[in-house]
């Protein structure tokens, strides 16, 4: 039984998948848990505020305020600064028309239990298209199969259409729906998914079969660790697990964002609220 | 005007988070957008009937819809719209992200300024702690942030309130505020906010912004607004704004209710939202609520507060809704409200259909009773929102070994809490052989602990060898630690410490859930602070960081937070909880037991004597004296809301239990007590009552 208002998330489905320990942990039991993830911890999270701020800053410049102003905000961070630059240079995004949404949340029921996507930006071309941004501050840019793996890519797509969602002034179409990632590694070189019907009936298929997988799995006994060791190093949770004492280091993984910040929520008013990034 | 406007009153019970929820799904059915609609509650506890529908599978999909307080409204608008007040409001760095404060970290801050003031002697005519002088002090800020009131309105209020009654304490309330004001103006140049601050720039500042409105407007187009009279003054401010470019707006009002009065809520002028609204309606008849339960309702409320118009009842005993016993000592009460609780759940009643209330709730009590039921099988859940961190054992303990691991600190920790520390960490080390190893390896006038290699052999024998071991370990890292102490600020100690040793196999918190949540708080509250201090300026040696953390948090300012006691009041287990923190819970319960009725606690409130939750409210003459009069009908009042909203939360039994001595021994005979006995004797006893 999980836990009352509990909804599945790509965040935690992703951990589910990475591991059903850490699931059954984090999310089952809401089991606090203080280990260090990954060393050295000032570090990783000075990268992860960096990323909060650049989300926040997009969603401001979304919302309408003024580029120079915002600009004069984060003048003394350098990598934040370029980033931002090349945001302003994100012209597939700019020339975009369409209503903005910037951090929009929506959810759908499936498999008997509830899914949220919690979205950076949709921008809703009313009648015509709906465009998912999802804004990742990755140091290196991850290969289009390793984005195509993530559930995120799956889940995000899917709710938008299957939630009946009147935002672009009708039903929506699969194909109306496509999903970009902007990556602070390669600002110009945007990762582009276009959804389609067949993709939609396979991610349905998959995520009610994982969901339901979920819910037959009870709180008796500890469910399976993932069999690749490496995760565990930067999981909280290694030391009740018996996977090892110390931390993994920062520079061994490529995206620490997606590996390791899962649990990295930013919840104001108890609603679902992951930063993914 | 908002287009189609309905204010419901009624007391709790009637079916109107019911409406409200009916109300939001004939809105969606009607193609109304979910991302337009906005639920207001004052506090986020009673939001939870509505998080709850709206995650539920059956609820219809689409966007989330924002179920918010006011607070958090103004903290999400302000982390957004940062740049558009930061500079009008007069803080000196505009570029700087806002950081808000958490409770303790505002004590922190403010503790440099009450500290300051209570050297010049300016306080010395109050027998107060500086605690309390701080707390009172941060409690004026929030008092003016929720009423609008410049900070200078305060003094004047309470000098006006006190009245000619000595000279001594006007200069006092002066001091209070002057220290309030510099606490600010140190806000305006660190960019902090505490939550007095967040709400006064949100009024103020953000609400006047024009692009946050259009966005707000946009955005929001249906206002539901539950539980409006425990709503602080300003957000009748906030909802006067939104309403010209409402569509729709609901406003539920709980006409017997208003318990947080004493943070700032304003009953009264909530009331007066009805006058903005197309609609009213007056709902009077309970649902699903037994009518003995109504009867008791009535008489109780008249009982307690005679002026009150008794309303139309039931025709039966409320007696019948009673269960009542008189002892002469605390201790024979408490073996009666154990025994009866057992005798419950053998009975068949599940332990979450049973709540126990105290008008406070003590260690003493909590653990007195938590442990009686739980020797008799019955799971128990608690709830003490004032109960500091370092209170809990897991938490006394590590901060121990963090007092241990920095022997230049002046604080030397006594023997028994090291002992405690020992034998709460180390796995397979009882009492008795955690003693005697402190004994041998700790002396307070020393720098470090002691090498288990220095034991005698048949002393290490008696203490065994694996123990040894662990505690070798436990020693080394602390040690080796110690010599870059100044790398880690104390949310990293507590996590090294925690995952390279303390949950490592051989010692206790390797599989001990509870210890790894108490760790994790302490974890998150020394994150919170340090990233408060270091926002905005690089910290090379952590030391003193992390000393100031010890010194908050040995001194029991940090809070436990019992993030998971949500979860733990799903359990089905007994509920302890203070009476107040059970009504804002909001949940109906089959049993509830009344601990202690005859005590005073149950009408009295916290001495303040730097505030004052009535003279500070806009509803109160600003130059009115404050009476023993009114002190009087204030405290009927609430006794009045209050057991009458308990009871309106129970469904079947309420067992009353009374000590004739109270738990320091003396004579008790509080007014509760004295309406029960009335009752009694108006009332031919059924056949269930016991007195």
């Amino acid at each position: 039984m999980l836990p009352a208002n509990f909804q599945f998330s790509q965040s935690n489905l992703q951990d589910y998948v990475d591991c059903p320990r850490r699931f059954q942990l984090r999310h089952f039991q809401a089991q606090a848990w203080p280990g260090v993830q990954a060393e050295p911890v000032l570090e990783y999270e000075r990268h992860l505020e960096r990323g909060a701020r650049f989300h926040r800053l997009i969603e401001r410049h979304q919302l309408g305020m003024d580029s120079a102003m915002l600009a004069a905000t984060v003048a003394g961070d350098a990598e934040l600064s370029a980033w931002w630059r090349d945001y302003l240079h994100f012209d597939y995004l700019h020339d975009l028309p369409g209503r903005r949404y910037p951090e929009f949340s929506l959810s759908v029921e499936i498999a008997g239990a509830r899914l949220v996507a919690m979205y950076d930006l949709l921008v809703v071309v009313s009648g015509e298209r709906v465009v998912i941004f999802d804004w990742k501050t990755y140091h290196r840019e991850p290969s289009r199969q390793w984005f195509l793996a993530r559930l995120q890519t799956r889940v995000y797509p899917f709710v938008l259409v299957s939630s009946g969602t009147g935002l672009s002034g009708g039903n929506l179409l699969p194909e109306q729906v496509s999903m970009v990632y902007w990556v602070a590694a390669a600002p110009l070189e945007p990762v582009v998914f276009d959804y389609n019907s067949k993709r939609l009936a396979v991610d349905c298929d998959y995520l009610s079969g994982l969901i339901r997988e979920i819910l037959t799995l009870g709180d008796g006994s500890a469910w399976s660790m993932t069999a690749d060791e490496s995760r565990c190093r930067f999981c909280e949770y290694r030391s009740l697990c018996d996977r090892g004492v110390y931390p993994g280091l920062l520079e061994n993984i490529s995206n620490i964002d997606d590996n390791i910040a899962g649990s990295v929520g930013f919840s104001v008013l108890g609603g679902v609220g992951e930063v993914g990034f | 005007m908002a287009a189609r406007t309905l204010f419901i009153e009624g007391p709790a019970g009637v079916g109107k988070t019911t409406y409200a929820l009916r109300h939001i799904r004939d809105l969606l059915a009607q193609g109304t957008g979910p991302e337009t609609m906005l639920v207001l509650v004052p506090q986020r506890a009673l939001g939870r009937p509505y998080q709850a529908a709206f995650t539920a599978p059956d609820w219809p999909g689409g966007a989330q819809i924002d179920v918010v307080t006011l607070g958090g409204l103004a903290r999400r608008g302000l982390e957004t719209f940062w740049p558009l007040v930061a500079k009008q409001a007069g803080f000196a760095h505009p570029e700087w992200e806002p950081i808000f404060l958490t409770i303790e970290t505002a004590q922190y801050y403010m503790a440099r300024f009450v500290n300051t003031a209570i050297r010049t002697g300016v306080f010395d005519s109050l027998n107060l702690e500086p605690a309390h002088i701080m707390r009172q002090t941060l409690d004026n800020l929030s008092k003016a942030a929720v009423n609008s009131f410049p900070l200078d309105e305060v003094a004047d209020r309470l000098i006006a309130a006190w009245g000619d009654r000595h000279s001594s304490r006007p200069p006092v309330y002066r001091a209070s505020l002057d220290v309030a004001q510099e606490f600010r103006d140190y806000c305006l140049e660190t960019s902090f906010l505490d939550f007095s601050f967040q709400i006064e720039l949100y009024i103020k500042f953000l609400l006047n912004e024009p692009l946050y409105r259009v966005y707000f407007t946009q955005r929001y187009r249906h206002l539901i607004g539950d539980n409006l009279e425990e709503n602080f003054p300003v957000v009748g401010d906030f909802i006067r704004w939104a309403w010209d470019d409402l569509d729709s707006a609901l406003l539920l009002y709980d006409t017997d209710a208003g318990y947080r009065v004493f943070l700032g809520a304003d009953p009264g002028g909530m009331y007066e939202l009805k006058e903005l609204c197309a609609d009213t309606q007056v709902w009077r008849d309970p649902v699903n609520t037994s009518p003995v339960m109504v009867a008791l309702t009535g008489d109780l409320a008249v009982l307690l507060d005679p002026g009150r118009e008794k309303p139309v009842q039931p025709d039966v005993n409320p007696l019948e809704g009673l269960v009542y016993e008189s002892f002469r000592f605390y201790p024979e009460m408490i073996d009666w409200v154990v025994d009866s609780i057992a005798g419950l759940v053998d009975s068949g009643v599940p332990p979450r259909e049973i709540v126990v209330l105290a008008p406070f709730l003590g260690d003493a009590l909590r653990f007195g009773l938590s442990t009686r039921l739980n020797e008799r099988g019955i799971e128990t859940v608690s709830h003490r929102p004032s109960r500091a961190l370092r209170d809990e054992p897991a938490a006394r303990a590590i901060l121990t070994l963090m007092a241990l691991a920095h022997p230049e600190w002046s604080y030397r920790p006594p023997v028994d809490d090291v002992t405690h520390a020992l034998q709460e960490t180390i796995d397979g080390l009882d009492p008795v052989r955690a003693w005697l190893l402190t004994q041998i390896v700790y002396r307070p006038s020393r720098d470090d602990l002691g090498s288990f290699d220095i034991i005698k052999s048949d002393i290490q024998q008696r203490i065994t060898f694996q123990v040894g071991e662990r505690y070798h370990r436990l020693r080394e890292w602390l040690l080796e630690y110690g010599s870059g102490a100044e790398r880690f600020p104390p949310d990293h100690f507590l996590s090294r410490l925690f995952g390279d040793v303390l949950a490592q196999p051989g010692y206790s918190f390797h599989t001990n859930l509870d210890a790894g949540r108490v760790v994790a708080e302490l974890v998150e509250s020394g994150r919170k602070f340090r990233q408060t201090i270091s926002m905005y300026h690089d910290v090379e040696d952590w030391s003193a960081v992390l000393y100031e953390y010890f010194s908050l948090a040995h001194q029991g300012m940090l809070a436990a937070l019992y993030v998971a006691s949500w979860r733990d009041e799903e359990k089905d287990a007994v509920f302890l909880a203070p009476a107040y923190t059970f009504l804002m819970r909001n949940r109906r319960v089959d049993y509830q037991f009344w601990l202690d009725a005859g005590s005073d606690y149950w009408w009295e409130r916290l001495e303040q004597p730097l505030t004052h939750p009535y003279v500070l409210t806009r509803s109160y003459p600003p130059d009115q004296n404050w009476t023993d009069d009114l002190e009087f009908a204030a405290r009927r009042d609430a006794l009045c809301r209050l057991v009458t909203g308990l009871v309106r939360r129970c469904n079947r039994t309420i067992y009353i239990s009374i000590s004739n001595l109270g738990i320091s021994g003396y004579e008790q005979r509080g007014p509760l007590l004295r309406a029960f006995q009335q009752l009694v004797q108006r009332y031919p006893a059924p056949g269930g009552l016991r007195s």
